[in-house]
């Protein structure tokens, strides 16, 4: 079944637009080809997250291979994530300082950046940058065992590639970026801190009491926790992406591409809804 | 470092930093610590929101869990707050809850004052006394009335200033008592010559009161008023004063003469004297030898009131120097009188009392004359005369 299944997938033309420019000749038929390919995509990361989803909660569990992408995912993204982290938060620092000082709520300032860092810019920018990192890697890491036909080796062997490679992936994406997102939170307001602290006198533990004060759980954990689904986009787009290429080396770097582009896209509309989902479900 | 390490650090780093995040939140909403509910009801909460602090004295001591629509109309909203256990102890039954604003467009809050000693502790779940929030906008509502009325009375005051003006302006040209008599220079003038007029009297008041006194004198010779005098013995109580000390100078006289008041003086209560001869010796000493000064010293028995005995000793004294002075030839300035009043003691004559001239040798310092005003002899006074007295006795 998984075996069918699988050349199935492989066999759908990828949905990108300048693959059906090259046949078609008409404008009416182009638009049509546009409309169908895109469904068509869907169709087929609909099968292929359900392929996905059953191998993945099937043993035998690869609990090998899910440490070294827990690794990969995780631990390795740490400095960049930490690194995007303090950077947004010495820009919000400087930012919010500004603007509050202009309408005379300079009190607000610990509140300010805790909240901006933690409920929207934090997240956002994890999963942005992990996206970059992590999408493109196992987008180009797939595109190429798909290439070279290790893919086939793999099931060849009577592996099932869906729960080696896929599901390990993304269950780390998943699992990781909540956690990198607490990095990078954490990064984002010491620094926002400190940014402060050079400026005007203002203890850390000051900063935190007063940013924090008035601070629930349903304003802060759901915030942090929606990134296990922007895990869930990166690891699953990257991974069709890269299993579905076609042709050499030119399908290695489109799956990159598209990895990160399609990715970052989804993560952002993802986004969308998720606030809104936040905002009615914990008040 | 290996994989797995690598990976449990992480995982290990960031799950730290996420539980220090939810305990700092928690410490917040009061999740980790023993509360209890309150509930306080408000007809306006104006604006307060769930979450928001209760602060009791001032201090952060919990949040509020719901603020909840009354039913029906009329009924009130519902704030349920939770409040940490340690304010258990000062919240009472007389504890009032108040939604107030940090700052002026700050977070709203709930304040809960402290209750009395005497009250009693409130229950989970009770319902506290409640006071209307502070609405920005009565605020404006009361400020602007406020602003009315200060207006109403900046009218008043300018409309008073008008007729201050007026009233100035009429005093400057004239008009009215004050303006007359700001301005009327004839009123000046006819001060000007009363207080002349006045002077000219008090003149003339006055040579009038010196003829008064020379009227007095004459009628002090008249013959139904002399004998009073001549009874009296002296005419003039203000020579009585004349030439007395206040004390007897210290040092041993040079003579003494004694004598009885009883052989000088006509009556008890009299200065006029009788027997002038038996002065004779004295005035003869006095006269024939060099002396410093000399006092005539008089006092009087026990008998009697004491302030009208002393006037009667000094009386005496200045009698009997007058007619040494009259009728012995020395330096009258030389003769000072001495009026002790009663004396107990010493004295020769219980009842009426001694007389004693006591001449000082060349050279003694004349003592300082009494002050005019001086009525009742000191206790000094009282005291030296006896001694002076008991020496004048062992002489003789």
């Amino acid at each position: 079944m998984s075996d069918r299944g699988f050349t199935g997938v492989v066999d759908v033309k990828p949905s990108l637009p300048m693959r059906q420019d090259v046949s078609a000749p008409t404008v009416v038929s182009t638009a049509t080809g546009l409309v169908s390919g895109f469904f068509e995509w869907f169709g087929n990361l609909g099968i292929f997250s359900w392929r996905v989803l059953t191998a993945a909660f099937t043993p035998p569990y690869e609990w090998r291979e899910l440490i070294r992408q827990l690794d990969e995912v995780g631990s390795k993204s740490m400095p960049l994530v930490l690194l995007a982290g303090a950077a947004i938060g010495v820009v919000i620092s400087l930012e919010a300082r500004y603007s509050l000082s202009r309408f005379g709520a300079k009190s607000m300032f610990p509140a300010t950046l805790v909240y901006s860092v933690i409920q929207v810019m934090g997240p956002i920018i994890t999963g942005l940058v992990v996206c970059g990192r992590v999408g493109a890697g196992i987008g180009a890491e797939l595109a190429s065992m798909k290439v070279s036909e290790q893919i086939d080796a793999i099931e060849a062997s009577a592996i099932n590639p869906f729960r080696l490679l896929a599901a390990t992936r993304i269950v780390a994406c998943i699992l990781m970026l909540p956690l990198l997102t607490v990095a990078a939170d954490a990064s984002g307001l010491f620094t926002g801190w400190f940014a402060q602290a050079l400026v005007e006198p203002l203890s850390f533990h000051q900063f935190i009491s007063a940013g924090f004060s008035g601070a629930t759980f349903s304003a802060f954990l759901p915030q942090t926790f929606k990134t296990a689904v922007y895990g869930l986009i990166i690891g699953l787009i990257a991974c069709f992406q890269g299993m579905n290429t076609r042709g050499g080396a030119e399908g290695v770097g489109r799956a990159a591409t598209n990895s990160v582009v399609l990715g970052s896209l989804f993560l952002i509309l993802a986004d969308v809804v998720l606030v809104k989902f936040i905002l009615v479900f914990f008040p | 470092m290996s994989r797995i390490a690598r990976l449990g650090a992480f995982i290990f780093v960031t799950l730290a930093l996420l539980a220090a995040g939810v305990f700092e939140i928690g410490s917040k909403e009061y999740l980790f610590r023993s509360t209890y509910q309150l509930k306080a009801q408000f007809d306006n909460v104006a604006g307060l929101a769930e979450g928001a602090d209760v602060q009791v004295g001032g201090v952060h001591s919990g949040m509020v869990r719901s603020i909840e629509l009354p039913h029906k109309p009329g009924d009130k909203v519902t704030v349920v707050m939770d409040l940490n256990h340690s304010t258990h102890e000062i919240i009472k039954q007389d504890s009032v809850a108040s939604i107030e604003t940090e700052g002026v467009l700050g977070n709203q809050f709930v304040a809960i004052s402290f209750g009395s000693a005497g009250q009693a502790e409130v229950k989970d779940g009770e319902t506290l006394e409640s006071a209307p929030p502070l609405v920005l906008s009565d605020l404006f509502k009361k400020t602007s009335g406020i602003l009315d009325s200060s207006q109403k009375a900046i009218d008043n005051a300018t409309l008073a200033t008008a007729h201050l003006n007026s009233v100035s302006a009429k005093i400057d040209s004239g008009q009215g008592t004050v303006g007359e008599l700001v301005n009327d220079k004839q009123l000046y003038t006819n001060l000007e010559q009363t207080t002349a007029t006045m002077h000219d009297t008090m003149l003339q008041a006055q040579t009038g009161v010196t003829d008064f006194q020379e009227n007095m004198e004459a009628l002090k010779h008249n013959f139904f008023l002399s004998g009073y005098f001549k009874k009296r013995g002296y005419e003039d109580s203000s020579d009585l004063v004349a030439d007395r000390i206040a004390a007897l100078p210290p040092g041993t006289p040079l003579k003494v003469f004694t004598y009885r008041t009883r052989e000088l003086f006509e009556a008890r209560d009299s200065a006029k004297i009788k027997n002038q001869k038996s002065l004779k010796a004295g005035g003869d000493f006095l006269a024939q030898n060099q002396f410093g000064f000399a006092v005539v010293v008089v006092s009087t028995g026990m008998d009697g009131d004491t302030q009208k005995d002393l006037v009667l000793t000094e009386a005496r004294a200045m009698v009997i120097r007058e007619y040494l002075v009259e009728n012995f030839g020395f330096d009258d300035s030389q003769l000072k009188t001495l009026g002790m009043g009663k004396q107990t003691g010493a004295n020769q004559d219980a009842d009426w009392g001694s007389i004693q001239i006591l001449i000082y040798p060349t050279g003694s310092v004349i003592p300082a004359d009494k002050p005019a005003s001086v009525v009742t002899s000191s206790a000094a006074g009282v005291e030296t005369p006896v001694q002076v007295t008991a020496a004048a006795h062992q002489k003789q």
